[in-house]
């Protein structure tokens, strides 16, 4: 099918500028062929198999080399499991009873998976395994499986759906991107928006898109236009400040001390409004010591922007492992034992961590406030604030992500001091939809009407029990969306460094009645379309 | 040719894993000897295949057997004490 000039392609935009470039269509990876036996001889199947691990061997040793630094002895490991002698010798027997180079193979590795399965310690190594495993059986039916990206021009990448090893493979030409699949909040997205390259997601209709075609990518339009150049891209609301601060504080979401730096020495932020302590702990193999993390704490919360520090506590899951917590596989990792819920198991992991942090809030002298995610009952609530009321002198607080405790913020009165809405995890659950699954990516378009009903209701029952509401979501990083969430009662937004000009200059433009009237507006939408050109209508007219 | 036997002492935090598995098979490569590794009284694996030896799951604490073929006592011992400064982590 080939397209009109001007053709319009509706998706959902990622970020504020939009770029002009030529599609780069990446095919979703050809399934890999079915095992077979061989009806060739041992001697060739063996020699294909060695070729095709050679092969392998080189394009390992190519991704090292361009990588660098301690990302090479990564490549240069996996090498070595990929040569194993045992795992050769083993393929080597099937081939002789008959398999195919890629079943032999195949099922040798899946034998040694199986004798590493079930420790925690050796999960990641699992993986390794079935992806060099895949490597070669690809190699050997001549599949490609790299992503090879020009270095130079202009392109426009379109694809299904992009996984961080791609995301990490994008190179400078990369000036914009396209999936056809996957939402706001999936990992293209998030890796877009942080690198400042405008996106459009869930754009089924680029499929129709072929290699070579001029394409704008028009985010804030949330479409994408074939043939299009930059004079045609839609314009950012351009928001004229009538007052210095925004209506409601702007602070900046954080995981390490260079994220802290960050937005203290290039952003307006006030204080940070999500720490995620958990990136400090994803690469210890063993559990750090109070004073350890103590020391690491403090050097972070020096580094943050001035005002309060909402220091989340640990938030990992069978997804996310930490690997010195050990944390079994389950079936559905994102409704299993995660955050709070580690308390069963690991409650001295999470009382150090609480006492880190308040030997750090003494010695800066910053104002902290601590929140548990993962909290679905008034009694966790009750049993986190507890816990840290007795290890600290810090504001306590909750996430707010599963709908039950959605359901029951007013009840939180004389337990917490604040909760946060964490709208990623929230529209998760209360859409019953993955946030991974990218064909549901629709579903966690913040503009949701059952979303902002939902925080509607979060935000009157903080009002009625008497303390702050925030929101730390990505949702909170779209300009016209913090205005939303500023009339609707939320007392703060939290959001991730390079949106902070940007929201702090929406919630600039207008004083708080205004933003009353376009959340009344918006909240009377029954589509997420309608939703987002309610807000927009009534934010162009300022 | 005479089998030497030595013990060594698995003191590496999160036990015999990737990394020191890797460091033993290449230097068991490297002497082109027959280097086996297992708990005293169970089935010992070659130690020139790092997932044989991953696949033992032998964590911190525990001691281990390994025999070295060669002819050159001195040459088996300082294969063992290698290996012992690998499994320090």
């Amino acid at each position: 099918m080939s397209l009109a000039a001007g053709a319009v392609l509706s998706g959902l935009g990622v970020g504020l500028n939009s770029a002009v470039g030529e599609v780069f269509f990446v095919k979703p990876q050809a399934p890999l062929p079915e095992w077979t036996k061989s009806s060739k001889s041992a001697a060739d199947e063996t020699a294909a198999l060695k070729t095709a691990i050679a092969n392998v061997a080189a394009s390992l040793a190519a991704l090292g080399e361009r990588a660098g630094g301690t990302s090479a002895e990564i490549f240069e490991a996996l090498t070595f499991l990929l040569e194993d002698d045992e795992l050769f010798e083993l393929a080597e027997s099937h081939i002789e009873d008959g398999w195919a180079a890629a079943a032999a193979y195949g099922k040798a590795v899946d034998t040694f998976a199986e004798l590493l399965g079930g420790d925690a310690d050796f999960d990641e190594r699992v993986k390794d395994l079935q992806d060099l495993s895949k490597r070669v059986q690809a190699d050997l039916a001549g599949i490609e499986m790299a992503l090879t990206l020009p270095e130079v021009g202009r392109i426009v990448l379109v694809g299904e759906d992009f996984s961080p090893a791609d995301t990490a493979q994008f190179t400078k030409a990369v000036v914009g991107v396209i999936t056809l699949k996957g939402g706001p909040t999936s990992h293209t997205a998030i890796i877009c928006r942080s690198r400042s390259i405008p996106a459009v997601v869930s754009c089924g209709a680029a499929a129709s898109l072929n290699n070579g075609d001029t394409v704008l990518v028009d985010p804030v339009g949330d479409r994408v236009l074939f043939g299009g150049d930059e004079s045609l891209a839609t314009k950012a609301i351009t928001y004229i400040a009538i007052n210095d601060e925004p209506i409601i504080p702007v602070r900046a979401n954080i995981g390490t001390l260079a994220d802290a730096e960050n937005a203290t020495a290039k952003t307006q932020a006030v204080g940070v409004g999500l720490f995620r302590t958990e990136l400090l702990y994803l690469n210890s193999k063993v559990v750090p010591t109070v004073e350890e993390q103590a020391a690491e704490y403090a050097t972070i919360l020096a580094a943050a922007p001035k005002g309060p520090i909402v220091v989340r506590t640990i938030d990992a899951g069978s997804d996310k492992p930490v690997p010195f917590l050990h944390m079994p596989h389950e079936e559905n990792p994102a409704l299993g034992v995660r955050g709070f819920r580690l308390i069963q198991d690991h409650r001295d992991f999470i009382e150090d961590q609480l006492k880190s942090l308040e030997i750090a809030r003494v010695k800066t002298g910053r104002e902290v406030w601590v929140m548990a995610p993962m909290i679905a009952t008034v009694q966790e609530a009750k049993q986190f604030s507890d816990l840290a009321r007795s290890l600290g002198g810090y504001k306590v607080g909750i996430m707010v992500e599963t709908p039950s405790i959605a359901a029951l913020i007013d009840q939180l009165a004389g337990i917490v001091d604040f909760v946060s809405v964490g709208t990623n995890d929230l529209s998760q659950y209360l859409f019953a939809a993955d946030r991974m699954n990218a064909n549901l990516g629709s579903l966690a378009n913040h503009w949701q009407p059952g979303l902002i009903r939902t925080l509607a209701r979060i935000a009157d029952g903080a009002n009625k029990g008497g303390f702050s509401v925030g929101v730390c979501g990505e949702s909170a990083s779209d300009p016209a969306f913090a205005v939303v969430l500023a009339g609707l009662g939320i007392n703060s937004v939290s959001v991730s460094v390079s949106q902070v000009g940007a929201v702090r200059a929406s919630l600039s433009a207008l004083d708080i009645a205004k933003a009353k009237e376009v959340a009344n507006k918006v909240l009377v939408a029954t589509s997420p379309e309608d939703a987002k050109a309610a807000a927009l209508d009534a934010l162009a007219q300022l | 040719m005479s089998v030497f036997s030595h013990e060594v002492e698995v003191l590496d935090p999160i036990g015999l894993h990737a990394r020191p598995a890797s460091q033993i098979t290449k230097l068991v490569k490297e002497s082109e000897l027959n280097v086996e590794i297992g708990r005293p009284g169970e089935e010992f694996v070659k130690a020139k295949s790092a997932l044989m030896l991953m696949s033992l799951k032998i964590k911190t604490g525990e001691k281990l057997t390994l025999t070295v073929e060669t002819d050159d006592e001195a040459k088996a011992a300082d294969i063992a004490a290698q290996i012992q400064e690998f499994l320090k982590g």
